[in-house]
């Protein structure tokens, strides 16, 4: 059974020959079964839905987990994803973090964190951009410091417009507090 | 017909319009509807106001105001209490021990806005003491806490679906997720006052629609 899967679709042949065993082998493992080394394709590797990894992942490409992970993922420069299947109870690192099973830990994008609408996050997100999805759940921090704005210096945004209260009749009117109840008994 | 003006006890009863499939399972067919805030900008205006700010948001994660928060690279701290207390069954009123737990951001957060939604409709006035002693703990002086009440006899069995809006800073979206129905608290600003100690209503806005919003400021 391997660990890694190719993505690439069935008669593709890269014209180079895949390297033997790249760096995202897990410093720890404990899986089923005894892994094959690591096959890397030209996109992205993929660990399948029947694999457990227990310990760190690191690497320098893009990776989709179906299987379950424990310990920590780190690939900053990589796109990461957690796939329907997945069960990741690890911090994640990556470039975009892109989530639709299950994560349990803290995600760090350096660029976006994606949570898609049958993802769920226990955790904090730290990241640049966050989409959260409708029917995503989390429950955790966001941490929103946009990249460029950190890197240039610029101040807060200012809001666009700062509606005053609407005096016009009939569409709301601004009560007094101690007021309400009369104004609900009228 | 809007369903928030076919909820009943602001004037003429009047049924809610439920249709069809949707009377049987309960299920909400209304689309969201748009309506007018008057607290909003207020609310928009703190954010714009500092760099950093803490922010919780007591309802649910909603894509759209995430996305509209990160304008402001706050960190946003999401805590939906609704759905933690039905975890922990909604039948039975909540003791400190469920709001420690539930609100226990890292030691020294202080948060400078609260987003409680209406999250108040649907607590007794006991757990709204409870929160309150929490968030007083964890808001600092002059943090800025904004609340939506129903001032309906009846209001849905579970909390509306707040938006921002996309564009406007004084609308906000309503999303209705049910038809069926539970009484309303029915609390006014003297009660609040004295149920959420420490903060004060800073202004409050009754909409035409039955809902009334609160700007509570946390005392120093």
């Amino acid at each position: 059974m391997a660990v890694w899967k190719r993505d690439d679709p069935p008669g593709h042949h890269p014209a180079e020959p895949a390297p033997a065993a790249p760096r995202p082998t897990p410093a720890s493992t404990s899986t089923p079964t005894a892994p094959e080394p690591p096959r890397r394709s030209g996109d992205r590797a993929t660990i399948g839905p029947s694999i457990f990894i227990k310990g760190d992942l690191t690497g320098d490409e893009d990776l989709v987990i179906e299987g379950r992970v424990e310990g920590k993922v780190d690939l900053k420069q990589n796109n990461v994803t957690v796939g329907r299947n997945g069960k990741v109870k690890a911090d994640v690192f990556g470039r975009v973090v892109s989530i639709e099973g299950e994560v349990d830990g803290n995600v760090f994008a350096q660029e976006q964190a994606v949570l898609r609408q049958s993802g769920a996050i226990r955790g904090n997100i730290t990241a640049p951009r966050v989409v959260l999805e409708d029917g995503s759940r989390f429950k955790g921090t966001i941490d929103m410091e946009p990249k460029e704005r950190h890197l240039a210096g610029a101040p807060a945004p200012v809001p666009s417009r700062i509606a005053a209260p609407a005096t016009e009749p009939g569409t709301a009117a601004e009560v007094p507090a101690g007021l309400i109840r009369s104004a609900q008994a009228g | 017909m809007s369903w928030l003006s076919a909820l009943r006890g602001a004037g003429p009863r009047k049924d809610t319009a439920v249709r069809g499939s949707a009377a049987r399972s309960g299920v909400a067919e209304e689309g969201p509807e748009i309506h007018r805030s008057l607290a909003l900008p207020a609310v928009f205006s703190t954010l714009a106001r500092g760099h950093r700010l803490n922010v919780l948001d007591l309802g649910p994660a909603i894509g759209g105001n995430v996305e509209r928060l990160s304008e402001f690279s706050c960190k946003l701290y999401i805590e939906d209490l609704y759905a933690s207390r039905s975890q922990e069954g909604a039948a039975r009123s909540l003791g400190p021990d469920f709001f420690a737990q539930f609100l226990a951001p890292p030691e020294g957060t202080q948060f400078d806005l609260v987003l409680a939604w209406d999250l108040f409709n649907y607590l007794d006035r006991k757990e709204l003491a409870l929160l309150a002693e929490r968030l007083r703990r964890f808001c600092r002086p002059g943090a800025l806490l904004f609340a939506l009440s129903s001032i309906h006899k009846t209001i849905p069995a579970q909390p509306i679906r707040f938006r921002f809006h996309d564009r406007d800073e004084d609308q906000l979206v309503y999303e209705r997720l049910t038809l069926v129905e539970r009484p309303g608290p029915r609390f006014v600003p003297a009660e609040f006052n004295d149920l959420l100690r420490g903060f004060q209503v800073d202004r409050s806005f009754l909409l035409r629609h039955g809902i009334q919003e609160y700007l509570f400021l946390r005392e120093g």
